[in-house]
């Protein structure tokens, strides 16, 4: 459904036609004063491409230079190279998804490796207990042989009178 | 729609320029651009009033356009395309000059300076002085009452009654209804016959 401006800016530019003219125009409360503002429209719209119409731009030549140049600064070729087609980019899809996917890969096999390593080289709760126990001889030292390769860990205790018997246990 | 294009160039339709141009021909974007640069120029220029904007602001829709042609599928005529892009280059300028401006946008002591408006009403060789000054002095109040309008109005009419474009190549430049373009026609309509009727009555 039309509104009346729009039916009204229809008419004078004579795109009206058939019923919905015949409509239009006994819908009109003062005919007279309409066409009056048709004719005021149509004027205005004369005199509008009168004065506007002509306008000529200075030194098109230039402005295609410049142009150029601007198209060739953001294509990132010199001047005269068939440029890259606009819109185009490295980043396809296919290529996004691939990358994105070999990315993944990457780091679940990284992510693996770092936790197989630190499972092997980790301390057993034991040594965290020792190594935690306060010792009264100063003379006391203690020595670590680890060999990740057979998962075996050596601790070499001297100069303590003795171990806590939980651990004499084990 | 009248072109610029030579006789030779009008044998190679838009399209095929478009064609050519997503294919990374910029020879074939030189030819469009000659073909519509004035019109385009022209077009902002009535907008704007000011010739270094529209020139400025012709130079952004042009790269815009090269920039974005790979997109266009041809649903519309290259120029109601190119339209569309002018558009919205010119209005969203507008609106940041409005929001950064005083509010009044026009300057008649710059306008009268800036603009020659014999120059584009009628052949310098044949304007005699008391000539230009009238044409100076009605293009200065067109200027003024388009000035008035919002970029959208401005738009409307600029684009139905110097380019006689349609009401649906309109909307589609605009990205609005026909029914939108209609509305804004008939109340341009009825702000430039208050501001100019005395103008255009007496010329």
């Amino acid at each position: 459904m039309k509104t009346f401006e729009e039916k009204f800016t229809a008419w004078i530019d004579g795109q009206l036609t058939g019923k919905e003219l015949v409509e239009f125009e006994a819908s009109l409360p003062d005919k007279a004063a309409a066409e009056l503002e048709k004719e005021q429209a149509q004027k205005l719209g004369a005199f509008l491409k009168e004065q506007l119409g002509a306008h000529s731009m200075t030194n098109e030549e230039f402005f295609h230079h410049q142009l150029r140049e601007q198209i060739d600064h953001e294509e990132g070729i010199g001047a005269g190279a068939p440029a890259r087609r606009s819109g185009e980019t490295w980043w396809t899809i296919g290529r996004l998804l691939w990358t994105g996917a070999a990315s993944l890969a990457v780091f679940i096999v990284c992510t693996f490796f770092i936790m197989r390593d630190e499972k092997v080289g980790g301390q057993s709760p034991l040594l965290s207990q020792v190594l935690g126990a306060r010792v009264d001889n100063p003379e006391a030292n203690i020595s670590i042989f680890e060999t990740k390769e057979h998962k075996v860990t050596v601790l070499w205790v001297n100069g303590l009178e003795s171990l806590p018997s939980e651990y004499a246990a084990q | 729609m009248h072109t610029e294009a030579t006789p030779a160039q009008a044998e190679v339709p838009d399209q095929d320029l478009v064609q050519l141009c997503q294919k990374g021909d910029a020879e074939a974007f030189d030819q469009l651009v000659g073909r519509y640069r004035t019109r385009v120029f022209g077009m902002i220029y009535n907008m704007v009033h000011n010739e270094q904007d529209a020139w400025d602001l012709a130079q952004d829709s042009f790269l815009k356009a090269w920039k974005s042609i790979a997109r266009f599928r041809g649903q519309s005529s290259f120029y109601t395309w190119m339209y569309r892009i002018v558009m919205n280059v010119t209005i969203d300028w507008l609106r940041k000059k409005q929001v950064k401006g005083s509010g009044a946008e026009f300057n008649d002591e710059v306008q009268l300076r800036e603009i020659d408006p014999a120059s584009r009403t009628v052949p310098k060789a044949d304007a005699l002085p008391h000539e230009r000054m009238v044409h100076g002095e009605i293009r200065t109040r067109i200027d003024q009452a388009i000035a008035q309008l919002s970029p959208e109005h401005r738009a409307v009419i600029l684009m139905k009654e110097i380019e006689d474009m349609q009401y649906h190549e309109i909307a589609e430049a605009l990205d609005c209804s026909i029914g939108t373009v209609m509305s804004r026609l008939f109340y341009a309509r009825k702000k430039l016959q208050n501001m100019l009727r005395d103008v255009y009555e007496n010329v």
